[in-house]
Parts: C-alpha cells; sequence; structure tokens
C-alpha cells in the first residue's frame, strides 16, 4: 500500500469512528438535561432513573469520544505534515478554541457523572447545560475548519509564503454556515432517532411500561423536530454547491459534461469511464437542474469542466453518488416515519401507537441517521479529492514521509475494531440491567459514578 | 518580548501544568502495577477513584499543547511529525489504550475477574508508555538530533535520530517523576480517607521512586555533553540557577515525603517538575528545535498569533474557574469534609 492510501485510509477510520461519537456525545447530555429537568420538575422517578442510567452509558461514550479525538489531533500531524503546516497558520486558532470548548465539556462531565451525591439536585442539574452547549460550539468549530478546507478563504500566498491572514474571512467561508447546522442537526436526528431505536427494540419485545415509552417519546420528539429542519438544511447545502463546489456536485450526481436539463439518478449507479450509466435507478428528468436553479434550464457544470486530476477518480465518484443518494433515501424514510408516528398520535389523542409495523420503522431510523452522517461525510470529504485543501493543496503533497504507515494504520484497525466490540457489549449489559423499584428514593440512590449499582 | 515568546512561554506552562496533573494520572496507572501486598486491591481502587472525575480534563491540556504548538509554530511541529513518527504514534497508541482500558475496567460491567485484570494491566503498561515516549521525543528535540535544512525533504530514520541512551534515559526518567507525583498526590488523598496503611504504602512508593528519579536525572547530567552537546551548552550558559533550584527543590520533596509532611511534598513535587521542565526551556531558548528552528524563524503570520493569543486569554478566563470548581467539589471539599468529622451528603 502507498504512504497517501494508508494515511488516507486511517484517517478515514479514524473520522468514521470518531464521528459515531461526536454525535452521541453532543446529543446525549442534551437528553440528559431534558430527562433530569423532567424528573426534578415533577418529582418523576421514571425521568430520573432514565437520567441516572444514561449518565452511566455517558460516561463510556464520552471518555471513547474524547480518546478517538485525542487520536485525530495527533494524526492530522502525523499523518499530513504538509496540512498541518497551512491549516495551523491560518485557521490553527480555531482549534485552540475548538480546545476550550472541549475543556469546559469536559470539566462538566466529570462534575456531572460523579457529582450526583455531592451537589443539590438543582446544582446539579445545572451542570448539564455547559456540557451541551460546549460541545455543540466545540462541533460548530471543527465543522468550520472543514468548511474552511472545502472553500478556503482569508489568505494569499506570495513567493511560496503565507500573507494576509484575514481570520473572520476563514472562519465566515462560503460553505461555513451551511455545514455546520447540517452536522449539528444531523447530531439530534442521530441522537433523536438512536434513543428510539433502543426503547422501540424494548416496547416490541413486550416491555410496554412508563420507562420504555418516555424514552422512546424523548427520542422521537427529538428526531421529529429536527427532520425536517435537516431536509431544509441538506437541501441548501446542495444547491450552495453549484456556485461553491461545483465538481463536488457533479461528482454527487455523476454530471459529466456541462448543460441544462439535468436529471437526478435516484439509486443509480454511474459508469464512469465509459460516462454512461450501469443502472439508470429511477431518473427525474431535469431532477437536478430543478434542485438548483429552480428552473429545467439551470446550468449544472459537467465533471469534465475540469482536468480529470483535478477532480475525485473515477470510483470515488461511484462511491460519492451512492452515498449521497443513501443519505437523501434514509432521510426521507426518517421523515415519513417521525410523520406518520406523530399524526397517528394525535388521531389517538395522545396514546403512544405501538404497532408492531411502526415500531420496526422506528427501529430502522436509529441505524439509517448514524450510516447517513457517515454518508454525509463521505459525500463531503470524497467529493474534495484530490484536494485536502480545495483548489489549493492536494492530498497526495500533504501526506507524511515517514516509514511504517502501513503498520499503523494495521495497529490502529485492529484497536479500534476491538475497542468497539467491547464497548458495545458493555452497552447492551448496561442496557440490560434490571429496573428499580420506581420510587423516588429508590431510584436516586443509584449512582452513575459506581458501575455496581442496580 | 515578542507574541512568539509569549506563547513559547504559555507552552512550557501548558507542558509544566500536563506534567503535574495528567502526568500524575499516568502515574496512578503505573502505580497499581506495583500495589501489591495486602492493601494492595485498595491501593488501586483508590488510585482509580482519585483519578477517574479529573483525568479526562488533566487530559485536555496534552491537546492544547498539540493545537497551541501547531497554530502557533506550524513549520517546527510539521517537521517533529515527520521526524519523531514512531515515538509519536506509539504514545498516541498508549493514550488510546489507557483511556479505554479505563474506561471499560471503571464503567463497564466486567463479570469476570480475569477481565479485570487483563483491563488493568492494559491501562498500567500503556500508561507508562505514553509519557515514555512523549518524554523521549522531547529528548530527542532538545539533543539537537532532529536535523532539519528544508522543510519539504526532511526525512526520518529508524531509530538514530531518536532512540540513544540519552533520550531512553530521560524516558525512563519521565516514567520515574510520574510515579513520584502519583504516590505524594496519594499519600494526600490515601491520608484524606484516614488509612494510614495506605499512606505508608504510597510513601514507600513514593521513596523509591524519587531516588530513582534523581539517579537517572543524574545519569542523563553524564550523558548530555556528549550526547546532547547542545543542551548541556544550553545549561552551562544560561540555566545553572534553575539547575540547582531544581536539585534542591527535589531534595527538600524527598524530605518532606520523608518527614511525613504530605501537603509539603505536594506543593515541592509540583515546583519541582516546573523548575525541571524550566531549567529545559531556559538552555534551550530561543531555539524550538536546535539547531535550525527558533521560535521566530517557525512563527506562524502575525495575524494568527495574535488571534490565538486572544483565543488563550478567553479561553483561561473560562476554564479556570470551572477547573477550580472541578477540583473544588472532588478533591478540596472531600479533604474538608473529613477534617470536619464527617462525610456529608449535600444532596439531603
Amino acid at each position: 500500500m502507498s504512504n497517501l492510501i494508508a494515511a488516507r485510509v486511517q484517517m478515514g477510520n479514524s473520522l468514521a469512528f470518531h464521528i459515531i461519537f461526536v454525535v452521541l456525545a453532543m446529543g446525549m447530555p442534551l437528553m440528559l438535561c431534558i430527562a433530569e429537568g423532567l424528573a426534578l420538575w415533577r418529582k418523576d422517578p421514571v425521568w430520573m432513573l432514565l437520567a441516572r442510567r444514561w449518565s452511566k452509558a455517558v460516561a463510556l461514550i464520552f471518555i471513547i469520544g474524547a480518546v478517538s479525538g485525542t487520536v485525530i489531533s495527533f494524526e492530522l500531524g502525523l499523518l499530513w505534515p504538509t496540512y498541518i503546516n497551512y491549516t495551523g497558520a491560518i485557521v490553527g486558532p480555531l482549534f485552540a478554541i475548538e480546545g476550550i470548548f472541549f475543556f469546559v465539556e469536559a470539566i462538566f462531565v466529570g462534575i456531572y457523572l460523579y457529582g450526583w451525591d455531592r451537589l443539590s439536585p438543582r446544582v446539579h442539574w445545572i451542570c448539564s447545560f455547559p456540557i451541551w452547549i460546549s460541545g455543540i460550539f466545540a462541533a460548530l468549530i471543527i465543522v468550520t475548519v472543514n468548511s474552511w478546507m472545502n472553500t478556503p478563504a482569508g489568505f494569499e500566498v506570495q513567493n511560496g509564503k503565507l500573507t494576509g491572514i484575514n481570520s473572520f474571512q476563514a472562519i465566515f467561508n462560503a460553505a461555513q454556515p451551511y455545514e455546520v447546522v447540517h452536522m449539528i442537526l444531523a447530531s439530534f436526528v442521530g441522537i433523536g432517532f438512536g434513543v428510539a431505536t433502543v426503547y422501540a427494540i424494548a416496547i416490541l419485545r413486550g416491555k410496554r411500561d412508563e420507562y420504555h415509552r418516555k424514552a422512546m417519546l424523548l427520542g422521537l420528539t427529538l428526531g421529529l423536530v429536527s427532520i425536517p429542519l435537516q431536509m431544509i438544511a441538506g437541501d441548501a447545502i446542495a444547491r450552495s454547491l453549484e456556485t461553491q463546489q461545483p465538481v463536488k456536485l457533479a461528482s454527487m450526481e455523476a454530471v459529466y459534461n456541462t448543460s441544462k436539463d439535468v436529471p437526478l439518478h435516484l439509486m443509480g449507479i454511474p459508469n464512469v469511464p465509459q460516462q454512461s450509466w450501469y443502472t439508470n435507478g429511477l431518473v427525474i428528468p431535469d431532477g437536478l437542474s430543478l434542485l438548483v436553479g429552480f428552473s429545467p434550464n439551470t446550468t449544472v457544470e459537467g465533471l469534465n469542466a475540469v482536468p480529470a486530476n483535478d477532480r475525485p477518480s473515477d470510483p470515488l465518484i461511484v462511491i460519492i453518488h451512492i452515498a449521497f443518494d443513501l443519505m437523501v433515501l434514509f432521510g426521507t424514510f426518517m421523515m415519513l416515519v417521525a410523520f406518520v408516528f406523530w399524526i397517528l398520535f394525535f388521531v389517538r389523542r395522545g396514546k403512544i401507537p405501538e404497532y408492531g409495523w411502526l415500531l420496526w420503522g422506528i427501529i430502522l431510523c436509529g441505524p439509517m441517521a448514524f450510516i447517513a452522517v457517515e454518508c454525509g461525510w463521505v459525500v463531503t470529504e470524497e467529493g474534495r479529492q484530490p484536494w485536502v485543501i480545495y483548489n489549493f493543496l492536494r492530498t497526495s503533497d500533504a501526506v507524511t514521509t515517514a516509514p511504517y504507515l502501513n503498520f499503523t494504520f494495521g495497529v490502529f484497525t485492529i484497536t479500534y475494531i476491538l475497542m468497539s466490540i467491547i464497548l458495545i457489549v458493555l452497552l447492551l449489559r448496561l442496557a440490560r440491567q434490571p429496573l428499580p423499584k420506581m420510587e423516588w428514593a429508590t431510584v436516586t440512590a443509584v449512582n452513575p459514578a459506581e458501575p455496581s449499582t442496580v | 518580548m515578542t507574541i512568539a515568546d509569549v506563547l513559547l512561554s504559555i507552552l512550557w506552562l501548558a507542558l509544566i501544568i500536563y506534567t503535574v496533573t495528567g502526568g500524575a494520572d499516568f502515574g496512578g496507572g503505573m502505580l497499581e502495577l506495583f500495589a501489591f501486598g495486602e492493601s494492595g486491591p485498595r491501593q488501586s481502587a483508590l488510585i482509580d477513584e482519585s483519578i477517574d472525575p479529573v483525568w479526562e480534563s488533566n487530559h485536555v491540556w496534552l491537546i492544547f499543547l498539540l493545537v497551541v504548538f501547531f497554530t502557533a509554530f506550524p513549520p517546527a511541529f510539521a517537521a517533529i511529525n515527520v521526524v519523531l513518527f514512531i515515538p509519536l504514534m506509539l504514545a498516541v497508541i498508549g493514550i488510546v489504550l489507557r483511556g479505554s482500558a479505563f474506561a471499560f475496567k471503571l464503567h463497564g460491567i466486567i463479570r469476570r475477574s480475569q477481565n479485570v485484570r487483563i483491563l488493568s494491566r492494559i491501562f498500567s503498561v500503556a500508561s507508562a508508555m505514553t509519557p515514555f515516549f512523549l518524554a523521549l521525543a522531547a529528548a530527542s528535540i532538545a539533543s539537537g538530533h532532529v536535523q532539519i535544512q528544508n522543510t519539504s525533504q526532511i526525512v526520518t530514520n529508524i531509530g538514530s535520530d531518536w532512540f540513544t541512551p540519552f533520550t531512553v534515559t530521560i524516558g525512563a526518567m519521565a516514567l520515574t517523576l510520574c510515579v513520584t507525583i502519583a504516590a505524594i498526590y496519594m499519600t494526600v488523598e490515601a491520608t484524606a480517607k484516614g488509612d494510614t496503611e495506605l499512606v505508608e504504602a504510597f510513601r514507600r512508593r513514593g521513596l523509591i521512586a524519587v531516588a530513582l528519579t534523581a539517579a537517572l536525572g543524574l545519569l542523563g547530567l553524564i550523558l548530555a555533553p556528549s550526547e546532547a552537546a547542545f543542551l548541556w551548552n544550553g545549561l552551562l550558559d544560561k540555566a545553572i540557577p534553575v539547575v540547582i533550584v531544581t536539585m534542591l527543590v527535589g531534595v527538600a520533596a524527598a524530605a518532606a515525603l520523608w518527614f511525613r509532611r504530605y501537603r509539603w511534598a505536594r506543593v515541592l513535587i509540583v515546583a519541582e517538575a516546573a523548575f525541571l521542565l524550566l531549567s529545559w526551556g531556559v538552555s534551550q531558548y530561543p531555539y524550538i528545535i536546535p539547531p535550525d528552528v527558533t521560535a521566530v524563524n517557525a512563527s506562524s503570520p502575525q495575524e494568527t498569533q495574535v488571534f490565538l493569543l486572544v483565543g488563550i486569554i478567553i479561553a483561561l478566563i473560562i476554564v479556570v474557574p470551572s477547573l477550580w470548581f472541578l477540583f473544588y467539589v472532588f478533591k478540596l471539599k472531600k479533604v474538608t469534609d473529613v477534617g470536619a468529622g464527617a462525610v456529608k451528603n449535600p444532596a439531603e
């Protein structure tokens, strides 16, 4: 394996792994905050138990998230020294600011998880706010760095030296607002449906009690609020690509030649070398032109507008197209399930619909939400290739010259696989713990800092 | 004093803080390897309990170091990452294994005691890997082995740049220093618990570790003239007073531990780590990578450095009170509770 491939796969693995924990670590503290707030407000032992048991899972998730994030911050330099040389000089302070938010997050996670018996209930609840607020800001800033890689701004190069650094231009680059909103909503969609899935499985298995129903309802509420917003945000981001990153848009729909009346091929498989399609999938005539410019006459720039070595390689285009279609498909499915659920919920006057088919639909939504996050990330990263900083630095020029990348790639892959397996096993064990009596005193005796209780 | 100097000082300060916080957590992990005897399980339990709420925020200092470094001095950072690729990767693997093994051991439901033991061992060994390789990397930078003429053509090799008797000695010294710091902190924690047997166990381990640290420090000084000439000349030229203070503070810390003045020992060992790192910093200033790269010629554009500095100041305004609250809740409060004779539950 060449250094470039090994480094890309190792970085890709690390990011694919970490992004799951980003979604969890951003969303779960919000769920904790809501559940504990409801518990204190209503003196409701069910909500209290949910908050306490979720906080045990968060302890595990947060540590693995922090560890995998550390790996990435090292890999930025270790695998891509030339990349960090430019990125550090131009948008490096953003990483430092992200560090602040991560710091606050880590501090308050410590206080929250281990402070159940050391703080008054109200102070403890208040300590949950800095966690999810700084989590959102941290994600916002990292996505800002990513958006800068897609639409770099705020610097000039003269005689090989960086000059004219304008941090505000760099931060508020063209892609920034779109990407930030899309990622934060993705996290809420993911956590909402993820939680709903876990408790829908339990309900389908006959655990039709208040504990599981409340948990599912909270997840679905977050999912329902976020998913329509997410579809709107996704639509906006796709449209923004036409002007900001035309090659990415052309890759997503395998548009070969610049033209009007460009169709959409839903789930079609492009044959890039032949500049045609293996299977057309569901063709929507003028679909992409309409999507981008609200008119069939809208011109969409094709892949051939740039030289072959300035656009993603042929096999990558197939991956990008499929990832994009999957993301859209899953998003649409989740929206459908959420709407059906809530229509039934209101028709039945606040009674939770527990039909098997509907629960199955909900169960599918959780994994779909996470796969959609991965797909979206594949689209934005692979769609930018062969550039790591768009039209400025090639990925192949950014990679390290250090040896043994094959070896470290192997070690990290094995470690991540093992870590995932152990984590899933341990989370399942936590979920299978028998429930205590739903009384305020019993429930508040559950101390999440101690693994042995309950 | 330029902005680059200010940022360099901030980096050094962060390194010192990371050593006395994160370093102590690594030391705690290593101490668990030596948690034998009748009180062994209690030693491990108290170490875990002390590390658990704070280690993640302590760990953030490393991230802070990393991002401030690559933002303030990007070419130096890039060069170090190429030449010291192997030791730094090994340090990262240590971070992954340490963190995940600790999380699984403490927060997972592990049924078989055999599996708990395996996780404990991984935790301990990984706790040694990270400080060893980080210190080894630092020592090879300090000894002037990272030669950079042109950043686009830096190459590395399997070891002669970084795997030398001097770097290994400094790596080992980092381990014993971390263990010393951890053992001294634990004597205070165990005193607060009122467990004299544990206090004595940690005191003995601390005394052994501090003696080893002194021996390895001396060995480092003996090796330095031939192995790390650049560092040695810097020491002689500029850092003699700091080196002497470092030695005196070290002796004082050992004495405080010997005479069972644990709170004094805690203050002194923090000072010891600070002076040790300061003597390194003073010796090689203004170089980041001697003999080629200085703080000035590796600086990122001025605009970036100013922005970074403003960011750091805002950060400290937010982070310091939060950190104080964390330590207040888990360290200070616990000790005072016991001092008052009863562990109160404020939730009631």
